[in-house]
């Protein structure tokens, strides 16, 4: 900045002329501390957030491993390229021997003996044929509280909510399986449970008695969970004892 | 301040005195001039910032540091599904925009003597009589189901190796909505080929929709235009199949995976 040899232009009064900052200007980071309201408490807590950033560094004893990683190019994009093609190749080997089948043209007054949906979406459909399970209360005479079908659209929005809430209902720092068995036990619940629901949604295709099905249906997930709960379990003595050898110890939880 | 020029901010000049090949002149002479209207510079120190930190400024890793066991990692394949996903998600794009060029979304009848639609009858042609077109809609198919798979089994990995915990858990969240995307990616596009079976699932998506509590009637009309199955039904699902989810899935996954870059995998301790 030379002020001296900008004393002689022109000051425009318009308010178009751009004005040199001066000592009194405030930089930015005096503007924003002068703020009020909630722009001021941005401000502040950024600022914490920063300081706590810096002091974390300041007292990590990682290492910065500055160009020890491996390089983008070509190691990195040649590997990805590798995997994008063998995908990809897979991808087309599939659709060039297993072509899909277009079946007969729509006919809105001849409903076919078997609707079905694609087959990820069994699950769903399955949960809307828990009728038997809708809940008829004698007050309302066995009249049941809603219609069969109102229920299962409900029974799909508990199953996605439940797992929308899945960290918030589950929290800490275990990562793995045997370190919290009960949680893996859920998930295991939930895998097998949503196979068999998808097959009870099938059940004309299922050579199988339909009650038969219908009780295996919520049988096998719960047996399953607990054989997964009581493996785990077995195996976590002696898990658990390297993690907090190696880990825990050097690394205490929260 | 002044408003001429100073000579450190000559580029021009900086750029003659410097012994450049045609390749470098010609791009700095493109990125000056960019520069100059759009400040690139700035978002430029952006990206390297990102760049660095994510790639060149890793702490050791906690299976580094405390020698963790690292027969965790045979698992790591299985780290591959959400980019699996992402890839076949670019597959079915492709496929489906050249299968677009063929389509016609019309319930109209095709030909006077058989019940076929028109839209049934694109795809008949496009399996038929076009070069490629059976193998084009083969691959959007195939695509598809592999994305849904592979969504489904990314889901898996996540849950079962604790990754959504703090500070994942929007990321979680972001994923159920992007499952539930990908399933009605899935479903809108089974009506679009109007034969029987998409029919009557249509007609079973009415049935739903219309026995929401409360909102079923407006959702079916918002969704089938109408409590049966008709035109306006089909036009609103190709819509819904080319044009609003692909921008928003494709807008969804691009934040869930800048996410992943900002937080970094989840790594086992
Ligand atoms: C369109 C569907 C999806 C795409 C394209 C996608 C893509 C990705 C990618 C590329 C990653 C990086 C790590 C990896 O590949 O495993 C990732 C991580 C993650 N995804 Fe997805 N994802 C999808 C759906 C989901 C779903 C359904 C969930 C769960 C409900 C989910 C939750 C997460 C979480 C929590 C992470 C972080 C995991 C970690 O840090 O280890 N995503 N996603």
């Amino acid at each position: 900045m030379a002020p001296s040899d900008e004393t002689d232009e022109e000051v425009r009064a318009d308010g178009t002329g751009i004005v040199p900052p001066d000592d009194e200007t405030p930089t930015w980071g005096e503007r924003k501390a002068r703020s009020q309201g909630l722009s001021r408490l941005t401000y502040e807590y950024f600022e914490r957030s920063r300081r706590e950033d810096q002091d974390l560094r300041m007292e990590s004893s990682y290492v910065e491993r500055d160009v020890l990683g491996f390089p983008t190019w070509p190691h990195e994009m040649i590997r990805n390229l590798a995997i994008t093609s063998f995908f990809v190749g897979m991808m087309i080997f599939l659709a060039a021997t297993l072509p899909p089948h277009i079946g007969a043209p729509a006919n809105p007054s001849q409903t076919p003996a078997v609707i079905l949906p694609d087959w990820y979406l069994y699950w769903s459909f399955g949960l809307l044929k828990l009728g038997p399970l809708n809940p008829d209360l004698a007050i309302l005479g066995g009249q049941k509280l809603m219609a069969d079908r109102t229920y299962g659209v409900l029974a799909n929005l508990v199953v996605v909510g439940f797992i929308a809430i899945v960290p918030f209902l589950n929290k800490g720092s275990a990562r793995r399986p045997v370190e919290q068995p009960f949680w893996a036990a859920v998930g295991v619940f939930g895998v097998v449970f949503s196979i068999t629901i998808a097959a009870l949604s099938v059940k004309n295709l299922v050579p199988m008695d339909p009650h038969l099905l219908f009780d295996l249906t919520f049988l096998l997930p719960p047996v399953a969970g607990f054989i997964a709960y009581a493996v785990l379990r077995t195996m976590r003595e002696g898990y658990m004892f390297e993690l907090n050898r190696r880990y825990y110890r050097l690394r205490p939880p929260k | 301040m002044s408003l001429e020029r100073k000579d450190d901010h000559d580029h021009g000049g900086w750029m003659k005195s410097r012994e450049l090949s045609p390749v470098e002149r010609g791009y700095l002479t493109v990125l000056i001039w960019l520069d100059k209207r759009l400040r690139l510079v700035d978002y430029l120190e952006i990206l390297e910032d990102l760049y660095y930190k994510a790639n060149l400024q890793m702490p050791k890793s906690h299976t580094e540091q405390y020698n963790l066991d690292n027969k965790f990692w045979y698992w790591y394949p299985l780290y591959a599904l959400g980019s699996f996903s992402t890839i076949a998600y670019v597959v079915a794009a492709i496929s489906g925009a050249l299968l677009g060029f063929y389509y016609s979304p019309s319930t109209a009848a095709a030909g006077a003597e058989g019940s076929a639609t028109v839209a049934y009858a694109s795809i008949d042609f496009i399996m038929t009589e076009l070069n490629f077109g059976f193998l084009l809609r083969s691959l959007h198919r195939w695509s598809a189901q592999v994305m849904v798979a592979a969504v489904f089994l990314h889901m898996l990995r996540v849950y079962f190796t604790g990754a959504y915990k703090e500070p994942r858990e929007l990321n979680w969240i972001l994923g159920i909505v992007l499952i539930s995307l990908t399933m009605v990616f899935g479903y809108s596009g089974y009506i679009l080929t109007w034969d029987q079976l998409a029919f009557w699932a249509g007609q079973i998506g009415v049935e739903m929709s219309l026995s929401i509590p409360l909102a079923g009637e407006w959702v079916a009309q918002l969704l089938f235009g109408g409590f049966s199955l008709s035109q306006s039904t089909l036009q609103r699902f190709y819509i819904l199949h080319v044009f609003f989810l692909p921008f928003i899935t494709t807008t969804l996954i691009a934040i869930h995976i800048g996410i992943v870059w900002m937080q970094g995998i989840a790594e086992p301790h």
